[in-house]
């Protein structure tokens, strides 16, 4: 959206104007970009303020330190500083659960708007296939894939989205048909619209809330995922750190030593809390009902 | 006994939502006499529907509140009863019967059960043969043959699934049925089967009914007596003569039958009522439809109008009382 | 008016359905003329709406002819169909599912020219002068521009739902029960609208209803359906004083008046009901719930010219 100096009235808005204006005034949308902006930021420019051997460098002398000046997060088993672990462990963990949403996403939104919109063999065709996936565990379908693809974090994002696509075909699939049949699309189609435009100007703005509010809500499982793999020894290995990694490289410490979970977890929980106002705030956006 | 079945005075209903107060019933008085067919006129918002839930203490819990107002059932205040006795109440003694045949069935039990659970419910002490006997019985009556009750709603069509309802209501002989728009949902030929179906058990079992429905053709040919609703009060009540028949009429009353296109008049145009309906949300001072009555004249803005009747036939207006408008 | 705007001949649309092909419309033949309208009418699944849809290819028609100024616009192809299109236009019937409830009042009506325009090349401006000159002719209050659907009550909903057809400047339009799930006095406001336009604009409709009364105030000609045959066709006046198909007559009969003389007509109660003509044996398909039925109603009815102008595919005790 072009940025204008002079504000135009309201109604000079196009749609998509207005939709961002109305995210805009989402006070907690606002809060929640805030917050995955600090959070982004600052384990991206983790570099500027401490070295990546940080990180990996252990210092069995110090293990198991609370939060001091020195160490802000403290340190773990094998005396590592929680604060580097945890910053640099942020960027995969972000990136990576980001990335694999939004592959996921762009799939199945794709996968599941074809099945809908078309409807017929093709319906049933796609739906069989992304049934097939579904019957599987996300966790064992993830595990063949990497196994055929190779071990590496490339690799665990493909896997975790493919294991991801079903859900979003489903839910895309669902809205598509019932938008489908809805008499402002036969009208769209009675002054000659075409389908992909009926799709961009009637289905994806009214369908779309409940699917970014389905990817939003998903991202914490997402991220969790990524670390049970890690544990696997799949995809990312310690001593690479990513936040679900650190949790459960350090669970047996956790009982005494309450921080070492604490510290990832809440990172976890705030990201995905700013990601969930975001597409609470994206949803309402699209809504013209809602009071903003 | 008194000749009175139901006796509605003066209530007010409103609704309580997040940002306003609706008042959906202002004032709101009627009489219902045994076995009599009264029905309720009006349009969307009317009040119509509340007026039932209300009879039967359904609003939603929370929004919808009686305020003031007594609702008398056979000479008993009902508004004052604990819902144990308004149990008791619904399905035996008042039965309701909704718009929509399609939703007010439960898909997954055969018909059968659903209107055998009626009698489950009110009649407890009747033996397994007895009630069976009555469900046969109801079902001949309103022409489904019984052998169809081990059958699910689905493999009804809509006018079917409406005998079904109607059977339920009817099976614990209550004294007044509530029907809110029962024929709405239907075709016209399905509607006048249903139509003459009530008038016969109607007969049958001596019930009074209240038709509520936005059809003025329709209350001509079931009702005897009408009871016209805007803006949450009855605005006028007669006999079905003396509100069709005369020229007499409130001007609300006049405006909806000036709408309705005629089917032995040639007239090029329809005479629609001005404006629409007034905000649900503002208690009016005058007369609620003065904003859209053509007689409308200052004191109808500013003074409540009373009811003026001659004989039984009540107008709501300023125009037929003696000071005059 | 010589040649007719709109013509169908043996018009069939069949629907593939799990328990075997639905006849929903059934070699139909009409036609229309400039400015004049023609109602259709009958209960619902009489394959009414399927017909206005199938005219106007939002439905492709199964076989038959439907011509537009003497050309049979189902050979059209998508670019040439794409001319057409705008000057047949639809009302829908649910003023709640019929607007996008994304989209303003104003975009709503305006949409139409962003997709096919009226061949003036308007700009954006020019579109919306347009827009606002259509919303004035459909009574629209221009406030109401930036409002949504959800902010508008049903009669106001129903007339975005015509200046979006109209924006066009459509030469026929389909309505498909644009009144039904309106109140009587809004409906009388939308119908009086309709013909106002017919007469400013020279419009003709097809106006699909269930509605008898309605559709003998609005129409010239009124075409009679039942399980997707048409089983007569007349004049407006013609087909209320001296309808002669049993089922005509039934329906007439059936319809609950204000008119206190009717009261105590000798009411004619149809039994039974509409089912779906899946995979219809020969015959006259109302013969099941007529009841002047006789071993002859085997035979498949055909449309005969009764009176000139008055056409019935059965006249038995008429």
């Amino acid at each position: 959206m072009p940025k204008k100096k002079n504000k135009k009235p309201l109604s000079e808005y196009s749609s998509w104007e207005l939709i961002g204006y109305r995210f805009k005034k989402n006070k907690l949308a606002m809060l929640g970009v805030f917050m995955l902006a600090v959070i982004i930021l600052v384990t991206l420019l983790a570099p500027l303020f401490i070295p990546y051997e940080k990180v990996i460098e252990q210092n069995v002398r110090q293990k198991l330190q609370g939060p001091s000046l020195e160490h802000v997060f403290g340190t773990d088993e094998l005396g590592r500083d929680m604060l580097a672990r945890v910053l640099y462990g942020g960027r995969i963990s972000l990136l990576c659960g980001i990335a694999i949403i939004a592959i996921a996403f762009i799939f199945g939104a794709i996968i599941g708007g074809i099945a809908g919109f078309i409807g017929g063999k093709v319906d049933t065709v796609l739906m069989r296939i992304v049934d097939a996936l579904m019957a599987v565990p996300p966790a064992l379908l993830a595990m063949a894939i990497i196994t055929a693809l190779g071990n590496g974090v490339f690799n665990l994002v493909i896997a975790l989205a493919i294991a991801q696509i079903p859900r979003f075909a489903r839910t895309v699939r669902s809205s598509v048909l019932t938008l489908r049949n809805m008499e402002y699309v036969e009208a769209a189609k009675c002054y000659g619209s075409s389908s992909m435009r009926i799709i961009v100007k009637h289905i994806l703005p009214n369908g779309i809330g409940p699917i970014v509010v389905a990817a939003t809500l998903t991202l914490g499982a997402v991220i969790l995922s990524i670390s049970s793999m890690g544990y696997l020894g799949l995809g990312v290995a310690s001593p690479t750190p990513e936040w679900g990694t650190i949790i459960s490289e350090n669970k047996i410490n956790i009982r005494y030593y309450p921080y070492l979970g604490l510290i990832p977890g809440l990172c976890i929980m705030f990201s995905v809390m700013a990601v969930n106002f975001i597409g609470d705030g994206l949803r309402d956006a699209f809504d013209p009902k809602s009071k903003n | 006994m008194n000749d009175d079945l139901l006796q509605i005075e003066k209530l007010n209903v409103e609704y309580i939502t997040d940002d306003a107060i609706v008042y959906a019933l202002n004032d709101f008085s009627l009489n219902v006499k045994r076995g009599e067919k009264i029905g309720l006129v009006g349009e969307t918002g009317a009040g119509k529907t509340t007026l039932a839930l209300s009879i039967l203490r359904l609003l939603p819990k929370k929004i919808g509140k009686i305020t003031s107002g007594s609702i008398k059932y056979e000479s008993e205040e009902l508004l004052d009863k604990p819902e144990s006795y308004m149990l008791g109440l619904r399905g035996r003694r008042i039965s309701m019967i909704f718009q929509d045949p399609m939703t007010s069935l439960n898909p997954v039990k055969t018909v059968g059960d659903q209107v055998l659970e009626v009698l489950n419910l009110h009649f407890p002490d009747l033996s397994k043969e007895e009630k069976n006997a009555k469900v046969d019985e109801i079902f001949r009556l309103v022409g489904i043959p019984a052998e169809r009750k081990f059958e699910y709603p689905h493999q009804f069509s809509g006018g079917m699934k409406q005998r079904i309802v109607i059977a339920m209501a009817l099976i614990a002989e209550p004294e007044l049925l509530l029907a809110d728009e029962p024929t709405t949902a239907l075709d016209v030929t399905i509607q006048a089967q249903i139509l003459e179906l009530m008038k016969e058990l109607k007969e049958k079992y001596n019930s009074a009914v209240i038709l509520i429905t936005h059809d003025l053709g329709v209350v001509a040919e079931f009702c005897d007596s009408v009871a016209v609703v805007y803006g949450g009060r009855v605005v006028e009540i007669g006999k079905v003569e003396e509100i069709f028949g005369n020229s007499h009429n409130h001007p609300y009353t006049k405006g909806l039958i000036n709408c309705i296109p005629d089917l032995t008049s040639t007239a090029p145009r329809l005479h629609p009522i001005a404006g629409r309906m007034g905000d649900p949300r503002i208690k009016v001072q005058g007369c609620c439809f003065a904003d859209r009555c053509p007689n409308a004249t200052e004191k109808c803005k500013t003074t409540p109008p009373p009811m003026v009747y001659e004989g039984e036939h009540g107008i709501l207006c300023h125009l037929y009382s003696k000071e005059g408008a | 008016m010589n040649a007719p705007l709109i013509e169908a001949v043996n018009v069939k649309k069949y629907f593939k359905t799990p328990r075997g092909l639905l006849h929903a419309v059934e070699d139909v033949n009409f036609k229309i003329f400039e400015g004049k309208t023609l109602g259709v009418v009958g209960e619902s699944g009489c394959g009414k709406s399927t017909l206005g849809r199938t005219i106007l290819r939002l439905h492709e028609a199964t076989a038959g002819q439907v011509l537009y100024n003497g050309e049979n616009i189902l050979e059209y192809k998508k670019k040439e169909m794409h001319k057409v299109q705008r000057n047949m236009q639809m009302v829908f019937q649910d003023p709640y599912s019929s607007l996008d409830p994304r989209m303003s009042v104003r975009a709503l009506i305006m949409e139409p020219l962003d997709v096919v325009g009226t061949g003036e090349n308007l700009s954006k401006s020019g579109k919306r002068e347009k827009a606002d000159r259509i919303m004035e002719l459909c009574g629209l209050p221009a406030n109401h521009a930036n409002l949504y659907p959800h902010e508008l009550d049903g009669g106001l909903r129903q007339r975005v739902g015509l200046a979006r057809a109209m924006i066009l400047e459509p030469k026929f339009l389909v309505c498909d029960e644009p009144v039904s799930a309106l109140d009587v006095s809004i409906q009388a406001q939308i119908l009086n609208l309709l013909m106002d336009l017919q007469d400013s604009k020279g419009l003709s409709y097809m106006f699909i209803t269930h509605d008898l009364a309605v559709v003998k105030h609005i129409s010239d000609e009124i075409m009679v359906m039942y399980m997707g045959q048409v089983i007569e066709l007349a004049s407006s006046e013609e087909l209320f004083k001296r309808p002669l198909h049993p089922y005509t007559r039934a329906l007439l009969n059936a319809i609950p008046t204000i008119d206190l003389s009717r009261r105590n007509r000798e009411k004619v109660t149809l039994k039974g009901e509409v089912t779906s003509p899946i995979n219809p044996e020969p015959g006259c398909r109302f013969a099941k719930r007529c009841p002047y039925a006789t071993e002859k109603c085997k035979e498949n009815p055909v449309l005969k010219e009764v009176e000139p102008g008055h056409f019935a595919s059965c006249t038995m005790g008429a």
